[in-house]
């Protein structure tokens, strides 16, 4: 019985003292929930992004950070020395980090696997690695513009800039998960304590109009062609002008999405919808349609080219100050007269003219789906002088964005139909698929319009400057265009901006292209600089794109 | 009847003992399964991600442009020279 009782005692002393330390815990010294609660944000995944044929432009990847913890390297000069050989960095670099009065030092951010795995095989004692989720890209700085970049913000959060990445940061970003768990001393999870677990909502893959094979030609014959023609900036715009799906877009100088911090922030900015320009000659199709849909002009209705028009105290010429006398309107387009266009504007009419600007979209956004797109500079009617409604109709004393000329131009080719340009084809979420179906905004020509002038273009290439451009077999249709620079209120005749607009194929046009040249310097004509360039695209699309011959010539 | 109660009470006791030795060994196994398993998902994903990054790199046209250059699947210059100018001799 003695021993009964004294195994008796010495439980109820041992619960005493559990009784006792429970309330030195809980009630003395109450530790905090955090000391045993372990709440932990799990972040959700960021989306990708593909190209239209799902090959992807932007992907998730696994970087490390590579810390040390000084106190617990032993050989520190075979430490540096082998540390060096993987991470290619200097043996005195490493050991300038090595501070031995620290217990945790960063060694080297955006270590890559194999280097990891490299490092790990080692065995060095004292080395550790954190993870850090990191963006891969394929394709390098293919579509640095379309695509963005991922920076962080002054919180230290990951947050899209620019483009795709800036445009769709919410629905690439997700939502964060959060893990409540108990945890002890060597934190496994006490399964009698808190577990709970929501789960995070990975950011939405998106999948992209643009076709990354499109792309590529585009940027190679845009970098080669400034190259040529001695010009610092450029962009070029391929789209379906069917549906408004922007095939591809670059821009030169661009940036490298995965080393952003190393380019200069002006490099960012994406000129095919931040920066306007005066078309020049590229807007003569929009007015000469608008001519033709209020019926006030035919194809072949015929103008006297006889010289040049003075308007107010200003005096319009040709580009060349020759005239043909009695020309049709086939033949404005063909030589680009701006005389003749002035003559069209003054047929169509002033309020005419300024509400079929308006009706292309000019002075509006397009809303395409791209971080940073800026409205072009469209004066209201009221402060428009006549000189104004004159030069307006070749395209200059107006300024519109890359992107939205290929919107207002692809509606005279496409039956009259003004669609809104877009990059996003399709969003794919864990739950479910969205398609984003092309938008038309408004319809602003009939069909037989929209087919005369198509076939004013293509008259316009076989006749015009270009003509030894095209290549054999095809109809293409399209506009060059030259715009002197505006500096300080008046025009400087060195400095121009030649663009080049066109589409094939003819009778259903696939695509529709888009080429700026900024100041060249090997000519300043758009046929000499900018077409080229166009050319050289489309020669390469209609074989990528298995485009039959149209016409042999 | 005291004893029996008496030896209830100590079979249950430990059992109940047993029962609580059972239950902390069994959870403190779970834990270390469920960290365990965490770090295999983990492991799984990353390598996941490791061959997503792997297949976009050689599906990528830089590395079909690398490989053909390495390979001489390009373009090679095909120079005109003009040393040959026969017309231009007749004329």
């Amino acid at each position: 019985m003695t021993k009964i009782r004294f195994l008796f005692v010495l439980f109820l002393l041992f619960f005493v003292v559990i009784i006792l330390r429970l309330g030195y815990i809980q009630i003395l010294h109450p530790i905090a929930p955090s000391d045993y609660l372990m709440t932990r944000k799990i972040m959700a995944k960021r989306g990708s992004i593909f190209d239209r044929k799902m090959l992807p432009l932007v992907t998730n990847q696994m970087k490390y950070l590579m810390f040390a913890e000084p106190k617990l390297v032993q050989d520190q000069s075979l430490f540096t020395f082998k540390l060096s050989q993987i991470l290619q960095m200097e043996e005195a670099s490493i050991t300038a980090r090595l501070d031995k009065t620290k217990t945790w030092v960063a060694i080297r951010n955006g270590v890559d696997r194999t280097k990891k795995d490299a490092i790990d095989a080692l065995h060095l004692p004292g080395v550790g690695f954190d993870e850090q989720p990191a963006l891969y890209y394929p394709e390098g700085s293919s579509a640095a513009h379309i695509l963005g970049f991922v920076g962080k913000n002054n919180d230290g959060e990951n947050v899209g800039y620019f483009g795709i990445e800036g445009f769709y940061d919410k629905d690439l970003s997700g939502l964060p998960g959060l893990m409540r768990s108990d945890r002890d001393l060597i934190g496994r999870p006490i399964f009698l304590g808190t577990q709970e677990k929501i789960e995070p909502e990975n950011g939405r893959d998106l999948v992209l109009t643009i076709d990354k094979t499109v792309q590529d030609i585009v940027k190679r014959k845009l970098k080669e062609g400034l190259e040529q023609y001695g010009s610092s900036q450029g962009c070029a715009i391929v789209a379906n002008p069917n549906t408004g799906e922007i095939l591809a877009l670059s821009c030169l100088p661009d940036f490298d999405p995965d080393t952003y911090y190393d380019f200069p922030p002006e490099s960012y900015k994406n000129s095919a919808i931040s920066d306007t320009y005066e078309p020049g000659s590229t807007f003569k199709p929009l007015v000469m349609a608008a001519a033709i849909q209020e019926k006030v002009l035919k194809a072949d209705s015929v103008m006297n080219e006889s010289g040049p028009v003075t308007i107010d105290k200003y005096t319009i010429q040709t580009w060349n100050n020759q005239y043909e006398g009695n020309i049709t309107m086939t033949r404005v387009l063909e030589k680009s007269s701006n005389v003749g266009m002035v003559y069209v504007g003054e047929k169509l009419g002033r309020q005419k003219l300024y509400e079929y600007i308006r009706k292309f979209g000019f002075g509006d956004l397009t809303g395409v789906d791209l971080d940073g797109e800026v409205p072009s500079y469209l004066r209201p009617m009221r402060n428009w002088y006549g000189i104004d409604f004159s030069t307006a109709t070749f395209g200059q004393g107006i300024a519109v964005t890359p992107v939205q000329m290929i919107a207002g131009f692809s509606a005279v080719i496409n039956g009259g139909h003004l669609m809104r340009p877009y990059v996003v084809k399709q969003m794919i979420s864990d739950r479910k698929t969205q398609d984003i179906q092309p938008k038309e905004i408004r319809r602003i020509l009939s069909d037989d319009t929209s087919s005369i002038m198509r076939k004013m273009l293509v008259s316009t290439i076989e006749n015009g400057e270009t003509k030894w451009l095209r290549p054999k077999g095809y109809q293409i249709g399209g506009k060059t265009g030259t715009a002197q620079i505006a500096l300080q209120g008046h025009y400087d005749a060195s400095k121009t901006i030649a663009s080049f607009i066109g589409f094939a194929p003819v009778t259903h046009p696939e695509f529709v292209g888009l080429v700026i040249v900024r100041e060249p310097k090997t000519s300043q004509w758009g046929s000499e600089t900018a077409a080229p360039i166009f050319f050289q695209i489309a020669k390469e699309l209609i074989v990528y794109y298995n485009i039959t011959p149209e016409h042999t010539p | 009847m005291k004893q029996i109660v008496r030896n209830f009470l100590f079979v249950t006791f430990f059992l109940l003992v047993l029962g609580n030795i059972v239950l902390v060994v069994k959870s403190t196994q779970m834990g270390v399964d469920a960290v365990r398993i965490e770090q295999e998902i983990q492991d799984l994903k990353n390598e996941n991600q490791k061959l997503v990054v792997e297949v976009s790199h050689m599906e990528s046209l830089q590395y079909a442009a690398s490989i053909s250059a390495s390979l001489g699947f390009t373009k090679t210059p095909k120079p005109m020279y003009f040393d040959n100018l026969k017309y231009a001799r007749s004329n």
